[in-house]
């Protein structure tokens, strides 16, 4: 037998071992097998509560917290899901009750509320000294700034702009839409999908939820209008008015949305969307996913919002935070969880398989978001970015549930004007600037 | 020798037998009596107090005693007024028509026919499905884009144009008290079937001898003898829907316009989405007001009927 063939058992074994090492190496880390928890005796435990429960979501999470649970001993964390129609009810619930989770994952418009309640801790020192600070955009940190006090870490951030079907266009030999298209051209294009008979829309309206007054408050903005100027409620001046007329006779005049625009939330004008019955929406890039399994990735793309008479126009900021509550009892995991979460690996993972855009400029550059024709329009949206003006005053997220959209309801039903609607809307909220 | 021992005098004890009797029967109902404390007087105490004061949860500044401020502002605002006036559509469209049905589908189940016990249990359906996946199942049902219900319209050709069932204020609160109809005929129709059976046959063998037609039997044996679980179970469905807010919070939303809005849904929407807990108490008070007034006028007007 000639010796320089054969392998010996332990060059065997070592090969074997050698072959093993590279493949694990190869292996992106999350996708890695879960093999079990490594005994981390002692690890203290952190509560987190997480308000979006959606199958992806649920898997994308319980992988991250096991990596974070796996890559350390000191901590462990235990998710809370809560359905998102529960989720501020039961934080505040439990915030009153003095026993509030250690984290949450909550949108910056609830933020100002808990912050209001005194619940909120003030995490500006960690932040500041935190690695990835001057990585995060500015805007970013605006949305999680109250009173100079950095109270949560943004997770993802959105921005709204327009779904469109390219598919659509194609079939109805219609021109593309440029990124600097005007109201005009969103208008003509809305009317010549639109096919009432073959139960098509050329857009979806939102008329449920709290994005069914900020819509058409982004349109007001592309008419010159604010909804707070000198420290003086402006959504009422004639710029304002003005826009709302023309958004709501969208449905009412020109009737390019479906029937049920009046109540149609976030479901219903993706799934209108997804079925074919629309053919263009608003909505940030977290619906990008669910459109490339709809209707194709190849089907649709999207634009920024588009210009406005005043030559100009908005997108609001939101973020997905992160926050951590003063009641916490392990602030230290806590923060240890949220600024793990903020690393390349995790908020990568998390924005590209959710369709998001991620807080870290570093991150936002990569071609899984600058490339993509989905995202496109909300990358091109960074310019016009400006943070929503409805994140001033803690009580005014409250106030356009519960007051301001019955009163767009009402104004995209027709029974009421689009100046009654605003000028009740500016009442409600000068009553909540304390 | 006979030793005589003076008998000692029985000492009377501190608390008679009577009176011990007495509190060994409360004692008993001591724990039941604390549950209810705690679960039912402390709350509402609690609700009380607590709209009596200026308690927006974001304020905690400005928290203190405004005494009737917060009821004030509700007679002052609309849209309470809507949202009671809704609460007395839904209500009384809702368990009037739960009523009818279920008592037809209780009169129907009563007769001997092939399969009764399958038939039965499948009445129960609507009743079985939790309030929240009612909600969502009718949502799609009357989704004007894809549901069924606007799809069959068309294809039968009774409505050519698509109708936004939930969206529109013409329809919206006909839609979901349609539901809750659809969902409460059960419970009215298991009642009632128990009462029917408890009906003794001789009383309709009698009847029908002495010539009573079908309407005279119903009129004057089955009602009068059903009235005491007519009554019970009319009155617990009253209240219980005036409170049941799952179908209404699913389905629309309180929309569109406030077009079904009711009182519950509003308090949820103040307390939650307002965190204006103050304004919310005093809501859940003038809820409960309104609910003691109406079962007191209730049980007034039907007293005497359980004895019947």
């Amino acid at each position: 037998m000639d010796e320089r063939r054969s392998i010996s058992r332990r060059k065997l074994l070592h090969t074997l071992a050698g072959t093993g090492v590279i493949a694990a190496a190869d292996l992106a880390w999350w996708d890695a097998p879960y093999i079990g928890p490594r005994k981390a005796w002692g690890a203290e435990p952190v509560r987190f509560q997480w308000s979006v429960p959606e199958p992806t979501r649920i898997a994308l999470i319980n992988s991250l917290v096991e990596r974070f649970n796996q890559s350390q001993k000191d901590f462990a964390v235990q998710v809370e899901y809560v359905p998102q129609a529960q989720a501020r009810q039961k934080l505040i619930s439990s915030i009153a009750g003095g026993n509030p989770p250690d984290l949450c994952q909550v949108w910056d418009n609830w933020v100002g509320q808990f912050n209001g309640m005194g619940a909120v801790e003030d995490i500006t020192a960690r932040a500041k000294s935190w690695k990835h600070f001057a990585d995060v955009a500015p805007t970013a940190w605006q949305t999680v700034t109250i009173s100079d006090k950095i109270i949560s870490l943004p997770l993802s951030v959105t921005l709204d702009g327009i779904y469109y079907r390219t598919d659509r266009l194609k079939e109805l030999g219609l021109k593309e839409p440029t990124p600097d298209w005007t109201w005009d051209e969103f208008l003509s294009l809305a009317k010549a999908f639109t096919k009432a008979d073959k139960n098509q829309y050329g857009y979806g309206m939102r008329g449920s939820g709290t994005w069914a007054l900020l819509y058409p408050s982004e349109f007001a903005y592309a008419n010159g209008a604010e909804v707070l100027k000198d420290g003086k409620v402006t959504i009422n001046s004639k710029e304002a008015i003005d826009a709302v007329a023309w958004y709501v006779d969208l449905a009412l005049k020109h009737k390019v949305t479906p029937p049920s625009a009046a109540t149609d939330g976030f479901v219903e004008i993706v799934e209108t969307f997804g079925r074919g019955v629309t053919s263009m929406y608003q909505h940030n890039s977290g619906s990008a996913g669910q459109q490339k399994k709809n209707v194709g990735a190849g089907n649709f793309a999207t634009l920024p919002l588009p210009i406005g008479p005043a030559n100009k126009r908005a997108s609001f900021w939101f973020s997905e935070t992160l926050t951590m509550f003063k009641g916490a009892r392990n602030k230290e995991g806590a923060w240890q969880f949220m600024s793990f979460m903020l690393e390349e690996e995790p908020s990568l993972k998390y924005c590209a398989t959710l369709g998001l855009l991620p807080a870290r400029k570093s991150i936002l550059e990569k071609p899984e978001f600058a490339k993509d024709p989905a995202q496109a329009g909300f990358v091109n949206s960074f310019p016009i970015g400006i943070v929503s003006p409805y994140l001033a005053y803690p009580g005014w997220g409250g106030k356009i549930d519960s007051d301001g959209v019955p009163l767009i309801q009402q104004a995209i039903l027709g029974k009421i004007s689009a100046k009654e609607c605003l000028d009740r809307f500016a009442d409600i909220l000068k009553k909540e600037m304390s | 020798m006979t030793t005589l021992s003076v008998a000692k005098s029985r000492t009377r004890p501190l608390i008679s037998w009577r009176v011990r009797k007495l509190l060994i029967g409360y004692s008993y109902l001591v724990p039941a009596a604390l549950c209810l404390l705690a679960t039912v007087v402390v709350p509402i105490i609690l609700a009380i107090k607590m709209s009596l004061y200026a308690d927006v949860l974001y304020k905690p500044q400005d928290y203190r005693f405004i005494g009737l401020g917060n009821y004030v502002r509700l007679v002052q605002d609309p849209v309470f007024w809507l949202t009671l006036w809704n609460s007395v559509v839904w209500v009384f469209g809702s368990v009037i028509l739960q009523f009818v049905f279920g008592f037809a589908a209780a009169l129907l189940l009563q007769q001997a026919f092939r399969g009764r016990a399958l038939v039965r249990t499948l009445t129960l359906l609507p009743w079985i499905i939790p309030g929240v996946v009612v909600g969502l199942i009718w949502q799609w049902l009357y989704q004007p884009n894809y549901g069924v219900i606007n799809d069959l319209l068309i294809r039968a050709g009774w409505m050519q144009e698509r109708i936004a069932w939930l969206s529109s204020p013409d329809f919206a609160m006909g839609a979901v008290v349609f539901t809750n109809v659809w969902r409460g005929i059960p419970f009215f129709a298991i009642m009632l079937l128990a009462g029917l059976q408890a009906v003794p046959d001789e009383l309709y063998e009698a009847a029908h001898v002495d010539g009573a037609g079908v309407l005279a039997r119903f009129w004057h044996i089955t009602l009068p003898l059903l009235r005491p679980i007519i009554v019970v179970a009319t009155a617990t469905r009253i209240i219980w829907t005036f409170n049941y807010a799952d179908l209404i919070f699913v389905m629309t939303g309180g929309g569109p316009a406030n077009a079904t809005q009711i009182t519950s849904t509003y308090t949820l929407l103040q307390a939650y989405s307002s965190l204006d807990f103050g304004y919310a108490g005093a809501l859940s008070v003038v809820l409960l007001l309104v609910m003691l007034a109406f079962t007191t006028v209730y049980l007034r007007v039907t007293k005497g009927v359980e004895e019947t």
